[in-house]
């Protein structure tokens, strides 16, 4: 009995959905055998043939047996045998069975929301109805039905009428599900879709009586339907249009009287073609160009944001070069030879001493050089664009510029060769005339230095941090030292301090490698040990073992209050501790220094902190002094450090700075300075107006309660609330230069104070929308107030974190 | 097929039901990325889809606003949408908290249970 139900199960719906399809093919089919023209076997509009597709698509191509039955016993009574009844029926089968086979296979979207469905479903319906016309239509003939010169009118006849059938037909049997859509009925839509139903079922009806071939006058109004309505109303407008169409000709009324049977199932299946295809192309492109701009809407918002960050980051980046340029007198040249024009830095305006407004060419540059040197300058010249060569030779030379000054000038240049010719040259031009004062040298690795260091630190949730940099006094060489604090993706942070060996500029350079090399394989997620590791191998590969750096490398957990820590020959990590312990220095292994030929693994020490430790990370310019050893000068820090405990960072960088650096230091110092936050202490954030960061927020603002131990339920409260208001901030924020959204947090007497504000201008929500999110935000937190200033809109928060013994 | 790396949507059974499982977390940033991936995911002759939210770290309403645009185009094409979504989970919380009863949700996977509520329709598109 058990086994009977289960096969049933699995064949009961296939036999019921066989059982249901074949009645409505059979009524269906029945109905439309009204409209028969040849012999009362043909007829130009079969729907049955759009039932079958549509189910065949929707419940599976297993249902044919309803299908093929159905089809039989509707041709038994109009065929001349039963055996041409069945095969016939083989034919009305087949056609559908292979149109929904191909339309699976190509991906084909019931919706018919994209052009590329509409087209399929034109093209595979068209195609595969001639396998049921040839089919149906050879039967005719072989039994007799039609002489064999009346095979083409009826194969014609019948591939229109099924065709048809699945172009009328199936799009609109694919959109009935979407009128239980009962907001659509009632609403203004579901009106307005029954006005042009009514409308163009009148027009047609009037333009069916008159007698001329006005038919196609009806296809603007369907094409207006299609438009505004898309496929809900093109569906219904064409299969009301069509039928009517289909009607007259049959009954020979209208446009149709009097008409030779070819010519009006000409004109008949003209006219059905072009109802469907306007209604369909219409309605998918309408339907693909909605999306399209509500996909382009969704990505605009924040595009102007982030043009203007370009834009200042561009700007910056620019000044930078400019003053880059200004130090090291190096100016800049470009000149097209084809336009002749020549374009000038504005220090090479400077050099020349040429007024910065006036217009330069060749021959005015050239006419300040000295004599002497003109024809080298020249020389030059022509060989690179004769023999179409990049490389053009340094020259040296002199200028006597127009106030009688004169300088010396050490020109490099090259050309752009494009297309076997010579197309461009630039070049630089640096004023030598100072060359050997080694100030100018240690400016430019001062300022290659110090534009490699980071421009700003992080904002963490839950550590401060600080930094401070000071290069050598002038005179003396720079050295390579900098720091870096890395955002890690999981919420820890690294702190980075380092010394590369040698000085000027090449020492500037490699620590500007260094410093990258670490942030890319620290934020890939690597841990300690493996980061400088990484680093080390890279350096003794680049350089074989003939540069050397320390580093000190250290990441903090705010939540698990740990401290791990390489260190690779550099000084040791000071930890500053809050509640009276002083300072004391992280005894732990020190590695050889990175970049040395041997290949010793490096060792990860802990630190333990507490809320309010404070780490201190140097390098030996804070501690070494000429007339000092180094376990003095380490202890001087110490007591240094121990003494002002209580500082934050940045006070307390600058102290250290102050008390051990005297103003004629030979090397440089960098400091770093962070400081983990008291449990108990504020929480703040402030982040780019961008979604990707929602999830960030919701982690640093879930280890911060953790942190201060709010009960777990809380926490997924109060977060979700957050990332609400946040997601409502980042939603507001439109137009430059608005787009931070700040989050301040405060816990006291057992309560989270929770405040976002953005200062962005009201933008209008989705409607529905935003109801929801601050229905979530109001039941989760006790209190809400929402306030919206002129600068912008600030949501407070507030939550009881101890629940109280509800009465 | 995924959303980001903050969330990751996948095809688990393939049948009269399609079954999908979420991963993650959804908020604003991919919200409307997964809702694609998921229409995608839906063929034409299913009669509905299983979503299966109880490995969901995360929603809020943008994710709720994601699941009722799902409801609203699976129904366009006759076909329905269950969420699965065990009762006292962080995720059922939130759906009863925004009060998203459009939404038909479901404690657990089983298939009687869900077969029963989809009731795919009988008699095809003549219905």
């Amino acid at each position: 009995m058990d086994r009977g139900r289960a096969s049933w199960n699995r064949v009961g719906p296939v036999v019921l959905g066989s059982v249901v399809l074949g009645v409505a093919y059979y009524v269906a089919g029945r109905l439309s055998l009204q409209l028969s023209l040849i012999e009362d076997n043909v007829t130009p509009l079969w729907p049955p043939t759009g039932i079958a597709l549509v189910a065949f698509l929707v419940r599976g191509r297993r249902l044919w047996p309803g299908v093929a039955l159905a089809a039989f016993v509707l041709n038994l009574p109009i065929t001349a045998s039963p055996l041409a009844a069945a095969t016939t029926a083989v034919g009305n089968t087949l056609a559908p069975y292979v149109a929904s086979a191909v339309l699976d296979r190509v991906g084909f979207r019931r919706e018919l929301d994209r052009l590329r469905d509409a087209v399929a479903i034109v093209v595979v319906g068209a195609l595969s109805m001639t396998i049921s016309a040839t089919i149906g239509t050879a039967t005719l003939v072989a039994t007799g039905t039609i002489a064999g010169r009346a095979s083409a009118p009826a194969w014609a006849v019948w591939w229109a009428g099924d065709a048809m059938g699945v172009l009328i037909v199936a799009p609109f049997l694919f959109c009935l599900p979407s009128f239980r859509d009962r907001a659509f009925l009632l609403g203004r839509r579901g009106v307005e879709t029954v006005g042009m139903l009514v409308l163009v079922g009148l027009v047609m009806a009037g333009v069916l009586t008159t007698g001329t071939s006005m038919l196609f006058a009806v296809l603007p109004i369907v094409g207006v339907i299609s438009w505004r309505l898309q496929q809900r109303g093109a569906a219904p407008a064409a299969l009301l249009v069509s039928l009517m169409a289909t009607r007259a000709a049959v009954a020979r009324t209208g446009p149709f009287a009097g008409v030779p049977l070819l010519d009006e199932m000409l004109t008949l299946q003209a006219f059905n073609a072009s109802v469907a295809f306007t209604s369909f192309f219409f309605a998918a492109s309408v339907t693909e160009r909605l999306r399209a701009r509500a996909a382009l809407e969704a990505s605009a918002a924040g595009l102007e944001e982030r043009v203007a960050e370009r834009t200042a980051e561009l700007r910056a980046a620019n000044a930078r070069l400019a003053e880059a340029q200004e130090l090291a007198r190096l100016g800049f040249w470009e000149w097209d030879l084809e336009t002749g024009r020549v374009t000038w830095s504005a220090e090479m305006y400077r050099i020349y001493g040429v007024p910065p407004d006036e217009e330069i060419t060749f021959e005015r540059a050239v006419e300040l050089v000295d004599p002497d040197d003109r024809q080298q300058i020249r020389d030059n010249v022509r060989h690179a664009v004769e023999h179409a060569s990049a490389e053009v030779p340094p020259v040296e030379y002199r200028v006597h510029r127009d106030d009688g000054s004169t300088a010396t000038l050490l020109g490099r240049a090259r050309a752009v060769v494009s297309g076997g010719s010579v197309a461009r040259m630039l070049g630089t031009v640096q004023d030598v005339t100072e060359r050997h004062e080694l100030a100018r040298e240690h400016r430019i690795a001062d300022t290659l230095q110090r534009a490699l260091l980071p421009q700003a630190l992080p904002e963490h949730g839950a550590i401060t941090f600080a930094s401070r940099y000071v290069p050598a006094e002038e005179g003396s060489s720079a050295g390579g030292d900098w720091y870096d604090v890395i955002d890690l993706p999981d919420g820890t942070v690294a702190l980075v301090i380092g010394d590369v060996a040698g000085h000027g500029v090449e020492a500037a350079s490699v620590m500007g490698q260094v410093r990258m090399a670490v942030r890319a394989y620290g934020l890939e997620g690597h841990g300690p040990r493996t980061v400088v590791g990484l680093v080390h191998d890279l350096l003794r590969s680049f350089y074989e073992g003939e540069q050397m750096v320390t580093m000190l490398y250290v990441v903090v957990d705010p939540v698990t209050l740990e401290a791990r820590v390489v260190n690779a020959g550099h000084p040791p990590m000071l930890v500053l501790d809050p509640d009276g312990g002083g300072a004391v220095f992280l005894e732990g292994q020190t590695g050889l220094p990175l970049g040395l030929a041997w290949d010793l693994p490096y060792e990860e020490s802990i630190a333990r902190l507490r809320s309010g430790s404070t780490l201190v990370l140097f390098t030996d310019g804070l501690i070494d002094r000429r007339d000092v050893e180094v376990g003095e000068g380490l202890e001087r820090l110490r007591s240094a450090a121990a003494e002002r405990v209580d500082l934050d960072p940045d006070a307390l960088c600058g102290a250290l700075l102050e008390s051990l650096v005297p103003a004629d230091a030979s090397d440089d110092v960098a400091i770093v300075a962070a400081r983990l936050l008291a449990a108990r202490d504020r929480f703040e954030l402030r982040i780019p107006a961008d979604p990707a960061r929602l999830r960030a927020v919701r982690r640093s603002v879930t280890r911060w309660l953790a942190a201060s131990g709010v009960e777990h339920e809380a926490i997924a409260d109060i977060v979700l609330a957050c990332s609400e208001a946040c997601a409502n901030a980042i939603e507001h924020a439109y137009g430059p230069g608005e787009g931070t959204v700040e989050i301040e947090g405060a816990l006291h007497d057992g309560q989270i104070d929770l405040t976002v504000r953005d200062g962005g201008s009201w933008r209008e929500p989705r409607v529905g929308d935003r109801g929801r999110g601050l229905r979530l935000i109001g039941a989760c937190m006790d209190e809400v107030h929402i306030e919206q200033t002129g600068n912008g809109t600030e949501v407070r928060m507030r939550r009881a974190t101890h629940p109280a013994a509800v009465g | 097929m995924s959303g980001g790396d903050a969330a990751a949507v996948e095809l688990v059974e393939r049948g009269p039901l399609l079954r999908v499982r979420m991963t993650g977390e959804v908020d604003l940033s991919n919200a409307a990325e997964l809702e694609t991936a998921i229409v995608e995911l839906m063929p034409n002759e299913a009669a509905g889809m299983v979503l299966d939210l109880s490995a969901l770290s995360y929603l809020d309403s943008s994710g709720i606003r994601m699941l009722l645009t799902l409801v609203g185009r699976f129904a366009w094409r006759g076909q329905q949408l269950a969420i699965v979504s065990p009762p006292g989970s962080r995720v059922r919380n939130v759906l009863q908290l925004a009060g998203a009863s459009e939404v038909l949700v479901v404690d657990t996977a089983d298939d009687a249970a869900i077969a029963r509520l989809l009731r795919p329709d009988r008699g095809g598109p003549t219905s």
